[in-house]
């Protein structure tokens, strides 16, 4: 595995190996990607050892579901995140995050710092990259709209309410972000 | 209901997004298969946010997580979980299945056996099912007992309250063969125990898969399983 020419070849091989019932490729998918996607996982979850709960499941399904990974359907990489990001989400519906946000105090507290690491997300992406670019050809309200859904898992109700707008706006706005954001992408 | 190619590009971003809510994601998992276009805006709007995840910070990982994944895994890929009546998809975005399902068998067959007790105590009855099976969720909690009679009727009984929104319903399946795929037996509509009858279908056998899903008012509009499923157990032959 030392021979890292392609980051997502890489994946791709590691993942047919997981397939074929290999633990050194998801050994390998493990030491190259785990500490980036804890810290995906956290910035949904919002606490460092669901995070863990989150991966450590994930990895079980990565390992189970290799064999479903087919090349045609994208990059292995964003096969590998959207599982994560998945696992993330549905911990967040079940309900836990609220566990921790009990007290007000702590949730505005918590919140405050969860836009600046959403908007943070957009600031990291390279200069040249054209996702940086087309974001920051929209609306404020709509690209912090889209920012909010990805990287910090909220839904439409919570968006609509952080922006203070009715729901249908909040969502007709982020869908017609969506759509700039495609055109301005292809 | 197919979505249409107007909406695909808009679905698949919501869907990549998390925005969608559990039930329309469970009908993408579903149709995602079978819809090669659908499949394609997923896969492209997914590599098109993907920078923002993979340009975060990594953090330092502690090696107890792998030991607890390493622990974890099962001997082979393909042992890990029951399969669904429904095929569902593996690039599933927001796929609602869990590895919890074999816990959940686990304690459908202590279920069963308790519940062949059961039947054997209640020899007095007038008809009685050739099968009997227990529906546990995820969790492995017993949700519902489908007793089949193999006459065109079914009797489901609920032993849980479910939350079923307005414009949904609970639809009961079952799978009497790999090529005869998933059988409707009906609808419940208002949330309650029921008799079902009118759907000819083979013999009920031992091991036979029942399922409960969550469709749309008026049952799934493609005659198959679409929505996530609430509860499912297999059959034993009542003696």
């Amino acid at each position: 595995m030392a021979l890292a020419t392609d980051q997502t070849t890489d994946l791709a091989i590691a993942l047919a190996a997981c397939a074929s019932g290999d633990r050194n490729g998801l050994r390998s998918i493990f030491d190259h990607e785990a500490g980036k996607l804890v810290a995906v996982a956290q910035r949904i979850v919002r606490r460092r050892d669901l995070a863990e709960e989150v991966v450590q499941e994930a990895f079980i399904r990565i390992w189970t579901h290799a064999h479903q990974y087919a090349p045609e359907r994208g990059s292995a990489r964003g096969w590998i995140y959207a599982i994560v990001r998945n696992r993330a989400l549905n911990m967040l519906r079940d309900g836990k995050r609220e566990d921790l946000v009990g007290e007000d105090r702590l949730e505005a507290l918590q919140d405050s710092e969860q836009q600046e690491e959403i908007m943070a997300a957009w600031h990291r992406l390279d200069r040249d990259s054209r996702l940086k670019e087309c974001l920051g050809g929209l609306d404020d309200t709509k690209r912090r709209g889209i920012l909010m859904a990805y990287v910090g898992g909220y839904t439409h109700g919570e968006i609509a309410g952080r922006l203070k707008l009715p729901l249908g706006t909040a969502k007709s706005w982020i869908r017609r972000g969506l759509l700039s954001l495609r055109e301005c992408m292809a | 209901m197919k979505i249409g190619p107007a909406h695909i590009p808009t679905i698949a971003d919501e869907y990549v997004l998390g925005l969608l809510d559990e039930a329309e994601a469970a009908r993408i998992d579903a149709e995602i298969e079978s819809n090669a276009a659908l499949a394609d805006a997923i896969a492209k709007a997914r590599d098109r946010f993907l920078p923002l995840d993979t340009n975060i910070e990594p953090t330092s990982v502690s090696p107890a997580l792998w030991d607890a994944i390493d622990r974890q895994l099962p001997k082979n890929a393909d042992s890990a979980s029951i399969r669904s009546v429904s095929p569902r998809l593996p690039s599933a975005g927001n796929d609602n299945t869990r590895s919890g399902w074999r816990a959940a068998a686990i304690s459908a067959m202590a279920a069963s056996l308790i519940l062949a007790g059961g039947l054997i105590w209640s020899v007095t009855r007038t008809v009685e099912p050739l099968v009997v099976a227990v529906l546990v969720n995820e969790a492995g909690d017993v949700q519902a007992v489908v007793e089949d009679f193999g006459n065109d009727t079914a009797s489901v009984k609920l032993l849980t309250d479910f939350a079923v929104p307005a414009d949904k319903t609970m639809q009961v399946w079952t799978l009497p063969s790999r090529e005869m795929g998933p059988m409707s037996l009906g609808l419940l509509d208002d949330r309650h125990s029921a008799r079902l009858s009118g759907s000819a279908l083979p013999k009920p056998q031992d091991t036979q898969l029942y399922e409960i899903t969550l469709e749309q008012a008026g049952g799934s509009p493609t005659g198959r399983p679409t929505g996530p499923i609430l509860a499912k157990g297999f059959a034993k032959l009542a003696r």
